[in-house]
C-alpha cells in the first residue's frame, strides 16, 4: 500500500469506512476517553508552532503488515503470524489475550476488545457478513480487508484470469476522496503501487526499527524526501 | 548461647504446631477475607470482561504483570539462601533455609497465577501447554511467554522439591510426637521415613544435586521473565541489561522478604533463640550488597540511555525521572537505596529492627521498580499520538492486595503444620564432634583388615 | 514385610552410639545385619556410613540428558509440525530451541533426582518396618537384625556397656 501524504486531507473517511466494513464497534465516550477506541486506521495529527502560525502534520496510520513484524514471534498461540501472501494475519480464535503483540507493535496499531463489542439495535443490521465479530479478550487490527482480497482472488480464479491491478481495494482505499491511498501487488513491478513506492518521496514509518513495513508513505513535498516521517 | 539438647529443640520448634491463639485466628481471618476479595475481583473481571481493569491502549500491561514479575522475583529468596549457602557450607544458614524455601514456593505459586489472571480470555490459558489438540496447532515457542511457561514450571518443580525433600524428616518428627488423627495424617505424609543411613545419604545427596541444579534454573527463570520485555522493540525495554538486572533485583527483593518473614516469625513464634541477631546481620550485609548492585545496574542502564540520547528512549527516560512518574521513581530510589544504605552499612544500625525496616522499604521499592519498568515505557512508545496514561482500577488494586494477603496467609498456615525451622538440620549443626579415639580406632581397624 | 527379629539399644547421643557400633563390630556381627536409625544425619560418624550411594549424581546427569533430548524434540516438533512464519525468523529458531531444551534438561535432572531418592530410600513405605519413636526424642538406635539366640545376651551386654539407655527387642525376641 502507498499513502500519498500530499493528497491526504485528514478527512477520516477511511476511518469510518473501515469501521463499517470490518464490524468494528464503537466503545462509547467513557471508554474512548480511557483510550480503548478501536480505530484500525487512524489519522495521526501533530501540531507544530503556536497560533496563528500553527502547522499541522497528519498521516493515516494502519497496520503496516511488516515483513519482520515484532508482533508475530511474541504471540504464544500463533494468533499473529505471517501469511504466505505476505500479510500479517490475526486469527481471532487462537487469541487468548496476552496483549504481548500490542506491546511489541511500535506503531500501536493493534486494538484489544476489552469488552464484548455491542451494537445498539438496529445498527446490528448493517454488520458485514464477510467479517467475523470478535469476542472479548481478543486482539484485532487492520487486515488490509483480507475478505475483499480473498473475494477478489476467488472471483479472478472463477473467471480463469489474473487479478487486475486496482481491482481489489480495501475499504479505506475505496473511500478516500482524494485517492491518497493506493493498494496493489508489490510483487508485480508494474503495478501502480510498485511504481509509486519507487517515488523519490517514498519513506517508511519507523523504518529504522527494522520492521520492514509494507506501507510506503510519500512525503508532502520533494524537498523533504528521504526524511523520516 | 549454650547448645540446646535435641529434646529442647524439638519442644521449641514443634510448639507452634501445638495450637492456635485467638490472635492468630483473627489475623488469619483478615488475610483470608482479603484473599476472598481478590478472588471475587477476578471473578468480576472474568464475568464482565477484562475492561474492568485499568489497562488500555497503549499500556496493555499494568498491575498484573507488575505483580507477576514482582512475585517471581521475590521467589529468588530461597534459592540464594538455601542453595548458594548450602554449597558454600555456610553453617549459619541452618535455621533460615526453610523460611526461605517456603517464601520461594508460595511466591512462585502466586506469581505464576498472573499469566492466567491477566489474560483477555483466561479460561483458555491451557492453550499455552504443548499438547496435541484438535485445534490443529501447537504453541509458538518463539514467544518469551512460552519460555516463561517452561521456566516457571521447572522452577516450581525444582523449588517445590527443594522445600519438600528436607521436610520429610521433620514430618516424621511431628508424626512421632502427634496422637490420634494428626498422627495418622502425618504418618501418611511422612511416607515411611525412618532415618536409616540409607535414607539420610540419599536425602543429603539429593539436596546437593538440587542445590547445584536450582541455581541455574533460578537465574534462567528471571532472565526469561525479563525477556518478556526485552524482546519487544519498546523504548527502554529493548535493552541487553535486562536479564542480569532482573536477576539481581529478584535476589534483592527475595532477601528483603526473607528478612521480614524471619523478623515476624521471631517475634510471633518466640524463636528468639534460633533466629539470632547474627542471622539478621549476615542477611543484612547481603541485602546491602544487593542494594549496591541494584544501584549499579540502574545507573549503568540510565547512563547509557542518557548518553545515547535517542529521542524515543529519552522521552521515557525523562518521564520517569522528571515527568509524571517522577514521584514514584524517587520513592523507589529512596526505598531501595537511600533508606537501606545507612541502616545496613552502619553496624550499629544493622540490628534486627534496622534490617527489617530496610527490608520493608526494599519490598515497596522493588514493587515500584517493576511498575516503573513496565508502565512508563508502554505509555510513551514511538508514535506520540498514541501516548496514554495508565490508572489502575479497584479490580487490580484488590487483586494486588490479595496477593500480599495470600502470601501472609499461606505462610501462617504453613508454620502451623510444619516446623518453620528445619529441625534436623539445626540439630545436625549442633551435635558434638566424634571422639578422636573412635576415629583412630576405625582407621586402625581398616589398616589391619 | 513384617518387622524383623532384632535386638537394639537406644543411645543418648552419637558418641555412645559410635561405641555401640564398635562393640557390635568387635562381636563379629556382619555390617549388613547392623541396623542404625536416627533423627539426624551423623555424617561425620562412622556408624552412620552404611549404604552410601554413588549413582545418584550420575542418574541426575542422565535424567538431564533425557530431559534435554525431550526438550529439543518438543521444540523441533512444535516448530516444524506447524511451520508458520513469525517476524521473519526462521521456522526452527536456534535460540528459543536452546532455551526450551535447557529448561527441560533441568526439569529432567530434578525429576530424576526425586525419583532416585524415593526409589533408593524405598519410599513411600507405610508398611510396618522396624522403628522406635524414641528416635524422635533424640535417641540413636543401633542394633542387630536376626541375631542367633545364643549371641543375644552377649550383644545386649555390649550395647549396655557402650552406654545404651534402653535395650529393646522385636519379633521373636520381644516375648522374652
Amino acid at each position: 500500500m502507498v499513502i500519498d501524504l500530499d493528497r491526504c486531507t485528514g478527512c477520516e473517511a477511511c476511518v469510518v469506512a473501515c469501521h463499517a466494513e470490518n464490524n468494528i464497534s464503537t466503545v462509547g465516550e467513557d471508554q474512548a476517553a480511557r483510550g480503548r477506541a478501536k480505530h484500525w486506521i487512524r489519522v495521526e495529527r501533530y501540531y507544530d508552532g503556536e497560533f496563528p502560525d500553527v502547522k499541522v502534520k497528519f498521516m493515516p496510520v494502519l497496520c503496516q503488515q511488516c515483513d519482520a513484524a515484532p508482533c508475530e514471534p511474541v504471540c504464544p498461540t500463533f494468533a499473529s503470524y505471517h501469511t504466505t501472501e505476505g500479510l500479517n494475519g490475526q486469527v481471532y480464535n487462537r487469541c487468548i489475550g496476552t496483549r504481548y503483540c500490542a506491546n511489541a507493535c511500535p506503531y500501536n496499531v493493534r486494538f484489544f476488545n476489552f469488552y464484548n463489542p455491542a451494537w445498539d439495535k438496529p445498527l446490528h443490521l448493517q454488520l458485514n457478513p464477510d467479517v467475523s465479530i470478535r469476542s472479548v479478550g481478543t486482539m484485532e487490527k487492520c487486515t488490509f480487508c483480507v475478505q475483499r482480497i480473498k473475494a477478489g482472488e476467488i472471483q479472478a480464479e472463477a473467471e480463469k484470469r489474473e487479478v487486475k491491478d486496482g481491482e481489489i481495494q480495501p475499504a479505506c482505499v475505496q473511500s478516500c476522496p482524494t485517492r491518497a491511498m493506493v493498494f496493489g501487488d508489490l510483487n508485480d513491478p508494474n503495478s501502480e503501487v510498485s511504481r509509486m513506492a519507487r517515488s523519490n518521496r517514498a519513506t517508511k514509518l519507523l523504518g529504522e526499527l527494522g520492521t520492514l513495513p509494507k506501507v510506503t508513505y510519500l512525503q508532502r513535498d520533494s524537498w523533504h524526501a528521504g526524511e523520516d516521517t | 548461647m549454650p547448645a540446646k539438647t535435641p529434646e529442647q529443640i524439638n519442644e521449641d520448634l514443634l510448639r507452634p504446631l501445638a495450637g492456635v491463639s485467638a490472635r492468630y485466628l483473627i489475623v488469619l481471618a483478615c488475610f483470608v477475607t482479603v484473599v476472598i476479595a481478590g478472588f471475587t475481583a477476578f471473578g468480576w473481571q472474568v464475568y464482565h470482561g477484562i475492561g474492568v481493569a485499568g489497562i488500555r491502549r497503549p499500556v496493555f500491561w499494568g498491575f498484573y504483570i507488575t505483580n507477576f514479575v514482582f512475585w517471581i522475583g521475590l521467589s529468588h529468596a530461597g534459592t540464594l539462601i538455601s542453595a548458594i549457602l548450602r554449597l558454600a557450607n555456610a553453617t549459619w544458614r541452618r535455621p533460615v533455609t526453610r523460611c526461605a524455601e517456603v517464601i520461594t514456593v508460595f511466591a512462585l505459586s502466586i506469581g505464576a497465577m498472573f499469566p492466567i489472571i491477566h489474560l483477555g480470555r483466561p479460561w483458555l490459558f491451557f492453550w499455552l501447554v504443548p499438547y496435541p489438540s484438535e485445534r490443529g496447532i501447537l504453541p509458538n515457542i518463539h514467544s518469551p511467554l512460552l519460555w516463561d511457561f517452561f521456566a516457571i514450571s521447572t522452577y516450581l518443580l525444582g523449588s517445590g522439591t527443594f522445600l519438600l525433600l528436607p521436610i520429610l524428616p521433620d514430618l516424621a518428627l511431628v508424626r512421632d510426637h502427634a496422637t490420634g488423627l494428626r498422627k495418622k495424617i502425618y504418618t501418611v505424609l511422612a511416607i515411611g521415613w525412618r532415618g536409616t543411613p540409607r535414607q539420610w545419604h540419599r536425602l543429603e545427596k539429593a539436596m546437593q544435586i538440587m542445590a547445584i541444579a536450582v541455581i541455574p534454573v533460578a537465574v534462567s527463570v528471571h532472565s526469561i521473565v525479563s525477556w518478556d520485555f526485552a524482546m519487544a522493540p519498546v523504548p527502554m525495554w529493548h535493552s541487553t541489561i535486562f536479564a542480569p538486572y532482573f536477576v539481581a533485583g529478584a535476589i534483592f527483593s527475595g532477601i528483603a522478604a526473607l528478612i521480614i518473614a524471619m523478623g515476624l516469625l521471631r517475634k510471633f513464634l518466640h524463636l528468639e533463640e534460633y533466629l539470632l541477631p547474627i542471622h539478621f546481620d549476615n542477611l543484612g550485609k547481603l541485602l546491602l550488597v544487593m542494594s549496591l548492585l541494584w544501584v549499579y545496574f540502574v545507573f549503568a542502564e540510565r547512563l547509557t540511555t542518557w548518553y545515547g540520547n535517542e529521542p524515543s528512549e529519552m522521552a521515557v527516560f525523562w518521564l520517569t525521572q522528571r515527568g509524571s512518574y517522577s514521584p514514584l521513581f524517587w520513592t523507589m530510589v529512596t526505598c531501595n537505596f537511600l533508606i537501606p544504605f545507612p541502616l545496613l552499612a552502619i553496624k550499629k544500625l544493622r540490628t534486627i529492627t534496622g534490617t527489617v525496616i530496610a527490608s520493608v522499604g526494599v519490598v515497596i521499592g522493588m514493587w515500584l521498580e517493576r511498575f516503573l519498568i513496565i508502565v512508563p515505557a508502554l505509555s510513551h512508545k514511538y508514535l506520540p499520538y498514541s501516548w496514554g496514561t495508565y490508572r489502575p482500577t479497584w479490580v487490580e488494586i484488590t487483586i494486588t492486595a490479595a496477593t500480599f494477603a495470600a502470601m501472609a496467609m499461606l505462610y501462617m498456615l504453613f508454620s502451623k503444620f510444619i516446623p518453620i525451622i528445619s529441625v534436623w538440620e539445626l540439630k545436625w549443626g549442633q551435635h558434638p564432634e566424634p571422639e578422636r579415639d573412635s576415629v583412630l580406632l576405625r582407621k586402625d581397624e581398616e589398616a589391619t583388615a | 514385610m513384617a518387622v524383623p527379629d532384632t535386638i537394639y539399644g537406644l543411645f543418648p547421643g552419637p558418641r555412645s552410639a559410635e561405641r555401640g557400633m564398635n562393640g557390635l563390630r568387635d562381636a563379629g556381627v556382619p555390617t549388613d545385619k547392623i541396623v542404625v536409625m536416627a533423627s539426624e544425619p551423623f555424617e561425620e560418624y562412622s556408624f552412620a556410613q552404611g549404604e552410601r550411594t554413588t549413582t545418584m549424581g550420575w542418574l541426575a546427569v542422565c535424567g538431564g540428558v533425557v530431559g534435554g533430548i525431550a526438550g529439543f524434540t518438543l521444540a523441533w516438533y512444535t516448530q516444524t509440525s506447524y511451520s508458520l512464519v513469525t517476524g521473519g525468523m526462521p521456522i526452527v529458531a536456534p535460540w528459543p530451541t536452546g532455551i526450551v531444551t535447557y529448561e527441560l534438561t533441568m526439569m529432567g535432572a530434578v525429576l530424576t533426582t526425586v525419583i532416585a531418592l524415593l526409589v533408593g530410600s524405598r519410599l513411600p513405605d507405610w508398611s510396618h518396618k522396624l522403628y522406635d519413636p524414641e528416635i524422635a526424642h533424640g535417641k540413636v538406635l543401633v542394633g542387630v537384625v536376626d541375631p542367633s539366640d545364643e549371641a543375644r545376651a552377649d550383644l545386649e551386654n555390649r550395647l549396655r556397656r557402650a552406654g545404651a539407655e534402653k535395650i529393646k527387642a522385636t519379633g521373636r525376641f520381644a516375648v522374652a
